[in-house]
């Protein structure tokens, strides 16, 4: 099943009147399951890409299916509806909610969704434990360690079981020997899950994990690697 | 991880509900986040609410209080005149009286009323020491005492008795016509005062003992109003004087002459022609008593003397005229306004179902209509004092707005993240509304709470404001003097801490619609 269809993809930036080209027609899909890395240096359109994607910005032209629904026909309130339910984020600065422990930062996409709080609990509790923060529930993000945060980070986008996982450079802050154990983690989950991973990175190191790399340059695909 | 059935994978079309609980915790924790400020505004919003309660008991009491003075020392509850009268009652027509007021009286004393006839009239009262345009109100003593309450107010002496050529005067009246205790005299006149009162040694001893130097007074100067040249001032009555000893000097002032009185009037009756004739009529009277009651409109210019002599030939030859009866429910409690038994239509239903109905040119007139002026002005007094509180509620709000504002701007990412997440901008508006409401909320309370401890106080002992009233000689507006109450008002008192919240939620709507102008991308990167 096609997760991500993306056709022709074109977005232009105008600052101060000037036209900034980042993307300029790229077109990819994505199969469920796939463990997939954008690639390509600084201003290459990676982030610009994933947040697409992730529908969080606008198109200036081309077309982007999640799961077979074009999304250019849909509100602003139902693009909301569709990240809470089909799209889970890990943010390079892993963007948790500072006044939140950790069980609750897991939980809140749960909230978002409805689940009564009992069971909201329950999944982000095991969800703790997968990304192996077992017993850390309570602590508060800053009194965790970079890895640590972006543990939880990856439990909250994992805990409601979304379609598609983007991950704009998710080791960018940390060291390689955490940055590796995070792609390891990710990478079971894609393996046990079968969720599907879509993260940008410049890291040769993060690469290895890929099971395919799309290289972009100047905002069109420049090549494409399966492994 | 199992997911939870129907509980997550939706159809976009079919949005799940957000867990507001969660929205609770998350706005409730983001307050202690920077707990000094949440404080300040906090206590910010508290004082204004409070102040608000507090001031708003304040002006409710003062209205219920001078509503209360003016139905227990001036009105009653209502007043029986002819229409005429009370068309022109700013002038005090006196032709405009009437006669047949004693069956009216008695039908009512019967249906259980209290009611008084009164003769009101003006005149120039002629003391020793000068004179004094007085408004005379001739009353008969004991209906007087049933429906007002002055009588009980005697600064000095008693009120007249039925039958003689007596006058209580009011207080401001007796000091500027010197008949009233001399509070403050130079050796001079008190020696000579001593002369002219005293029979007997003893009696001057005791009229000297009732003084004492101002070398001993130096501290308490302050007091006393119209500043005197130094020199002049030697000698203060006591203030600790028993009321036995004040009664026996009161006895001497009187048996002295001093307070003998001369009352020069003119006297209008219309005719059955409908001319008005005059009639210039000089009388001889003694005034006995000094009334100083919580209502300075007793206490000024105005005199009370038997009405009954006023009807004989030694008198103005009224024959049983009356200018009005004021009329109030027998034993009604001084502590309550009117009821509904009291009305105008109350009134004159009983005086028909007697059989006794108001003769043509008599009406029925309720006390609101003597105050109407009064009840504006206090109303606008309201208004002034309400737009300054009001001003304050604004200094403070502007505070949440601040707080708010900032507590947004640094949240921009956050924001961001939460909206990746799926979070509609309602739900961020409203989360945002819930953490500005808490602070109104909290407080709101606090404010309520702060506001009815300082009118406990203030609603079950009140101010005595007695010894300031006089030096500002009595009128302030409001009629009171003596003791002043806060009355406690629920509706404020709630009204004010759901104010409090709701505004402020409000105020949290700007700063986040404008961080919701900002693109989710543009957030994300925020630092
Ligand atoms: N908000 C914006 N306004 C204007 N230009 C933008 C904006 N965001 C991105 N760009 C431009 O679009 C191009 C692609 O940027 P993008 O952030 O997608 O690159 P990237 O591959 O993620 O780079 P990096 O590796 O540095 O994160 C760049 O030339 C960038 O300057
Ligand atoms: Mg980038």
């Amino acid at each position: 099943m096609t997760v991500v269809e993306a056709q022709n993809l074109v977005k232009d930036y105008s600052t101060n009147g000037l036209t900034v080209p980042a993307l300029r027609g790229i077109s990819l899909s994505f199969e469920r399951g796939e463990f997939a890395a954008i690639v390509g240096p600084s201003g290459s359109g990676k982030s610009t890409f994933l947040h697409l994607v992730g529908c969080l910005d606008v198109l200036t032209s081309g077309e982007i299916r999640i799961e077979g629904t074009d999304i250019s026909t849909l509100s602003q309130k139902e693009l909301a509806f569709l990240r809470r339910q089909k799209i889970g984020f890990i943010f390079q600065a892993y963007n948790l909610i500072p006044v939140l422990t950790a069980l609750e930062n897991v939980s809140f996409p749960l909230t978002l969704l409805g689940v009564d709080r009992k069971e909201a609990k329950r999944m982000a509790e095991v969800a703790l434990a997968t990304v192996g923060l077992e017993g850390m529930g309570n602590r508060k993000p800053k009194e965790m360690s970079g890895g640590q945060q972006q543990r939880v980070a990856i439990a909250r986008a994992l805990v409601k079981q979304p379609s598609l996982v983007l991950a704009d450079e998710p080791t960018a802050n940390l060291d390689s020997k955490t940055g590796s154990e995070i792609l390891e983690l990710m990478l079971s989950l894609n393996r046990t899950h079968g969720t599907t991973f879509l993260f940008s990175t410049h890291d040769k190191m993060v690469m290895e994990y890929a099971r395919r790399l799309v290289y972009l340059r100047d905002g069109i695909v420049e090549g494409e690697e399966r492994r | 991880m199992r997911r939870k059935g129907s509980g997550i994978h939706k159809n976009v079309d079919n949005p799940p509900s957000l867990g507001y609980r969660e929205i609770l915790i998350v706005a409730f924790r983001n307050l202690s986040r920077h707990r000094v400020k949440t404080v300040t505004t906090t206590l910010g919003v508290a004082v204004s609410v409070a102040l608000y309660i507090f001031m708003d008991a304040w002006l409710l009491g003062m209205n219920l209080d001078s509503k209360r003075n003016i139905v227990s020392y001036e009105i009653g509850a209502a007043k029986i005149q002819t229409q005429a009268y009370f068309e022109k009652k700013d002038d005090l027509p006196m032709y405009e009286s009437f006669t047949d007021w004693k069956p009216l009286v008695e039908v009512l004393e019967k249906a259980g009323y209290a009611a008084a006839p009164r003769m009101v009239f003006t005149g120039t009262l002629y003391a020793r020491s000068g004179s004094a345009p007085i408004v005379f109100h001739g009353v008969d003593p004991e209906k007087e005492s049933r429906v007002l309450r002055y009588r009980n107010y005697m600064e000095v002496g008693r009120f007249p008795d039925k039958g003689t050529y007596e006058i209580a005067l009011g207080l401001l009246a007796a000091e500027k016509l010197k008949l009233d205790i001399p509070r403050r005299i130079t050796e001079e006149e008190l020696l000579r005062l001593i002369e002219d009162t005293a029979r007997t040694p003893e009696e001057g001893a005791f009229i000297r003992r009732l003084y004492e130097n101002s070398d001993n007074r130096q501290k308490d100067l302050t007091r006393d109003r119209a500043p005197l040249s130094q020199e002049k001032l030697s000698y203060f009555l006591r203030k600790d004087l028993p009321r036995s000893d004040l009664d026996r000097y009161w006895e001497l002032l009187l048996s002295s002459g001093r307070n003998d009185v001369r009352i020069s009037t003119v006297i209008d009756i219309k005719e059955e022609t409908g001319k008005i004739r005059h009639v210039y009529q000089v009388m001889e009277a003694k005034v006995v008593g000094i009334v100083n009651s919580p209502n300075p409109k007793t206490n000024g210019n105005v005199a009370f003397m038997p009405l009954d002599v006023l009807s004989g030939e030694e008198g103005l030859l009224l024959e049983d005229r009356v200018t009005e009866i004021l009329v109030r429910a027998a034993g009604a409690k001084d502590s309550d306004l009117p009821g509904p038994e009291e009305t105008p239509e109350a009134i004159e239903g009983v005086l028909n179902r007697a059989g006794v109905p108001l003769p043509s040119p008599l009406r029925v007139y309720g006390w609101q209509e003597y105050v109407k002026d009064y009840i504006v002005a206090a109303r606008g007094d309201n208004i002034t004092t309400r737009v300054m509180i009001l001003l304050l509620f604004i200094l403070s709000f502007l505070g949440i707005a601040n707080t708010m504002l900032m507590a947004i701007l640094e949240r921009t990412k956050e924001i961001g993240m939460m909206r990746a997440l799926g979070m509609t901008d309602g739900e961020l508006i409203l989360s945002f509304m819930i953490e500005a409401g808490m602070i109104g909320l909290m407080g709101g309370v606090a404010g309520m709470i702060l506001g009815s401890l300082a009118n406990i106080p203030m609603v079950n002992h009140g101010i005595d404001y007695s010894t300031m009233a006089r030096e500002l000689s009595g009128d302030f507006g409001y009629r009171i003097t003596a003791l002043f109450r806060s009355a406690w008002n629920p509706g404020t008192i709630i009204g004010s801490g759901i104010v409090a919240t709701l505004v402020s939620a409000l105020l949290s709507i700007p700063p986040t619609l404008r961080a919701l102008r900002i693109p989710v991308t543009e957030s994300l990167r925020f630092e």
